[in-house]
């Protein structure tokens, strides 16, 4: 396979299997300019499915940067009222959405206060992306983009084959026949999505080094795989790769500690060491070895930034975690192992309409990893068993 | 302190066109837009500057032209002049918020659209949200101004390699960027185009005459008609530069009162196709013939999309002098060539060529602006008094009035 093919099959793999593009959709594609080769890919592709019109958008981290270190204190967290009409727009139409991901420098803004780098957010826009999202209104997806700069990140050096390798086998591109692979993988995380529905958990429960941190469900979570459906019943996969289950947490039932096991990239710092206390499900104190100012700032944009939003378990058999790197890249890190995200719920996983107390609503949603071989994982049974679910990077249950 | 690998020069460029170009004011908002991703340093030093003559908010949108091309090539008909909704806010909040714009110029690929149907590409042009950007121009809501910004690919095309360094010389020299002080440099030079103006308002034209190779040509002009250059302002008072660089003067002509026929001297890079050899031929103010050796399908259907587009708008002289003409170099980029040498566009007219509202009768509103070339050392030009005599204007490309 060249270099252009595998951009082509990875393009059509995120039409067809991620967003599920359909004849005659708006089809929009956000990405860094410094994704520009896939993105115009993924324009290709999407036309092939009969796409009616491909908006192309790209942002640009070091504009952000300017707008950080030189834009008026009290605008830093405004939303522009055209993004904001264009969000709504574009909804409106029912496009599909693609995401491009792979930080070129992850580390751009590191060198800047981080109380203003976690307050530069787009609280206004985020607020109705979430909205978008949880109403199924969009079918959507994000892919990620090997480039030199990440590959640095990753590899210490600028290997972009190296990179593309570990991608390609992360979202199956390196498969006979990828699109048979994904029914397959999605098949069998639905399967385990399944088995912890029937376990009626009322409770997880996660044990290791620097960590006892128990999460309370809601009575209504379902547990999610890969496949996500809009409103109108069309589905799509929303991360390429995918390799967790998740579920909506009770945001008022989590308690203990937890520290992360892997770095999180967030705003163009990276956050390292990351270890948070949690008292009634709020978030109560932060530290971390680097970048807990620009955690301290996002939280303190949106009052319910502070409560958990998602639980995700993740075993060793990830395909992500082959490679047994550090991608500095939510997209990847966040499917190497489990996780838990601060911030706005999914509806999807919960059963009917979302209820009003213990589903968390805000801006923020920002996942980072607590898994590893080290994390003991158990479900507290609403029965009140405790069945274990991970002991070294092993799933326990039968599916 | 020195930022990380900041390019020195870069800064200075993005300096002048905020400052001198632009004019950024105090808490205004700054729209830096049609940048193409190949451009992104600039954009960001252009963001940077913007942020630093203290801008509110600095809007930065990309263009790609191949997303562009993905698209004329394969979406339904009806879609190509299409303005998705979703982006019309934006264009609304630059023209009702008095915003600051910049945009870029200096294609890396002039020739990627030359292989597709030139009718398509030219009605590939989304309408609704070039007519909000008209509006806005005409009710003079914006300071703005246009820089460009040397790329390998433009560079390949200028000069058959990919000579970036030749390239930022040239546009240093042409920008004035080489001067020890380049906004004296500017202010001078605009003062110079600015009496030059004065003296061809003295003349009370009432027609411009160009005589050369493929070319008798003559221009009528409007009672209202008036000779302008470099600095404009806008209707709430601001001045700034529109053009980095800029040569020219120039005056909105009598829609209806152009005869006869010309020949472009230069090539002309337009949408992402080259036009080479262009003929056109006018009655009545009308363009009723195009010829060319390459791109006239492209010519005609941007004619089509809109029939206004087929009066002229422009008329613009330049002399030898010039600095970009002095590089004896085609930019293939209309903000260069076009200050290499006399030039005329059809499609809308220019506010500031009138005395007055803009608009009215022999006042040609239209979406389409496409300047091309028609001077050189080839061509004489002669203004036509009221009294019917004909006073030279240029000769062998030299400045024939006082100065």
């Amino acid at each position: 396979m060249t270099p252009a093919e595998r951009l082509e099959r990875y393009a059509e793999l995120a039409v067809r299997i991620g967003a599920n593009v359909q004849r005659g959709q708006i089809v929009e594609v956000v990405g860094l300019v410094e994704h520009a080769p896939l993105a115009r890919a993924v324009a290709g592709a999407a036309y092939r499915a009969g796409a009616r019109y491909v908006d192309v958008t790209y942002g640009d981290a070091h504009v952000r940067r300017a707008r950080i270190e030189h834009a008026p204190e009290d605008t830093l967290s405004t939303t522009p009222h055209w993004l904001l009409t264009r969000e709504r727009e574009f909804a409106r139409a029912r496009g599909a959405w693609i995401g491009i991901t792979g930080d070129p420098e992850p580390e751009l803004v590191g060198d800047l206060p981080g109380e203003r780098v976690g307050k530069t957010r787009m609280v206004d826009l985020a607020e109705e992306s979430m909205k978008t999202v949880n109403e199924r209104l969009i079918n959507w997806t994000g892919v990620a983009f090997p480039n030199e700069g990440w590959a640095r990140a990753v590899f210490d050096e600028p290997d972009v084959e190296r990179l593309w390798d570990v991608v390609a086998h992360a979202v199956r591109l390196d498969e006979p026949d990828p699109v048979a692979a994904w029914a397959a993988h999605v098949d069998r995380l639905d399967r385990r999505a399944a088995a912890l529905d029937a376990l009626q958990v009322d409770a997880l429960r996660f044990r290791g080094p620097g960590t006892d941190l128990t999460v309370g469900l809601l009575e209504q979570s379902v547990w999610c795989g890969p496949r996500s459906y809009t409103a109108w019943g069309l589905p799509h996969v929303a991360n390429m790769p995918t390799e967790e289950v998740f579920t909506t947490p009770d945001a008022r039932r989590t308690e203990g500690v937890v520290r992360s096991t892997r770095p999180l990239v967030l705003y163009g710092t990276v956050v390292r060491g990351l270890e948070v206390r949690f008292e009634d499900g709020r978030i109560a104190a932060v530290d971390a070895g680097s970048g807990a100012d620009v955690v301290r700032g996002q939280l303190a944009t949106d009052e319910r930034a502070a409560c958990l939003g998602e639980v995700a378990l993740v075993d060793g058999k990830s395909r992500v975690a082959d490679a047994g790197v550090t991608f500095f890249d939510t997209l990847f890190d966040e499917n190497v192992t489990s996780h838990v995200a601060y911030g706005s719920a999914y509806a999807e996983a919960v059963d009917g309409d979302p209820p009003e107390q213990g589903f968390n609503v805000s801006s923020v949603h920002t996942d980072f990893m607590i898994g590893g071989p080290e994390v003991d994982v158990d479900a507290v049974t609403r029965a009140g068993d405790v069945v274990p679910l991970l002991r070294d990077d092993v799933w326990q249950l039968s599916a | 302190m020195a930022a990380r690998g900041v390019d020195e020069r870069l800064e200075r460029y993005a300096e002048l066109a905020v400052r001198v170009g632009a004019n950024v004011a105090e808490g205004q908002l700054v729209f830096v837009r049609g940048v193409d991703v190949t451009h992104a340093p600039l954009a960001r030093a252009l963001a940077r500057a913007a942020y630093g003559a203290g801008a509110r908010y600095v809007d930065v949108s990309y263009f790609d032209q191949h997303a562009r091309r993905a698209m004329i090539e394969s979406a339904p008909d009806d879609v190509l002049d299409w303005s998705p909704p979703w982006t019309l806010e934006r264009y609304r909040a630059m023209k009702d918020e008095r915003a600051a714009v910049l945009a870029t110029t200096g294609d890396p690929e002039p020739e990627l659209l030359q292989d597709i149907d030139g009718d398509r590409v030219g009605r590939a042009r989304p309408k609704e949200a070039i007519e909000i950007q008209m509006q806005a121009f005409r009710e003079g809501a914006n300071n703005w101004s246009g820089l460009a910004y040397p790329t390998e690919g433009w560079a390949q095309q200028v000069f058959g390699e990919p000579d970036v360094e030749r390239l930022w010389e040239a546009v240093a020299f042409c920008t004035r960027l080489d001067e020890p002080d380049p906004p004296a440099a500017w202010d001078e030079h605009m003062s110079r185009l600015e009496r030059r103006a004065a003296a061809l308002n003295e003349l009370d034209l009432d027609a411009v005459r160009f005589r050369g190779p493929g070319t008798d040509l003559t221009i009528g002009l409007l009672d209202r008609s008036r000779f302008a250059a470099a600095r404009f302002e806008t209707a709430w008072g601001r001045s700034y530069v529109p053009n980095v660089p800029t040569e020219e003067v120039f005056t909105t002509p009598d829609a209806r009162r152009t005869e006869g026929t010309v020949r472009s001297t230069q090539p002309l890079a337009l949408a992402g196709q080259i036009i080479r050899g262009l003929e056109l031929r006018f009655e009545a103010g009308r363009i009723v013939d195009v010829q060319a050796e390459a791109g006239a399908e492209l010519v005609r259907g941007q004619l089509e999309s809109d029939d206004n587009a087929h009066y002229l708008g422009e008329l613009a002289l330049v002399d030898g002098l010039s600095r970009v003409g002095q590089t004896g170099v085609t930019f293939f980029d209309t903000l260069y060539d076009e200050n290499a040498t006399c030039h005329i566009a059809y499609g809308f007219g220019v506010p500031q060529g009138v005395e007055g509202e803009p608009g009215g009768d022999g006042y040609n509103l239209s979406t389409v602006h496409t300047d091309f070339m028609i001077g050189g050392p080839g061509v004489e030009v002669d203004g036509l008094t009221r009294d019917g005599s004909a006073v030279p204007l240029l000769r062998e490309d030299v400045w024939q009035l006082a100065e």
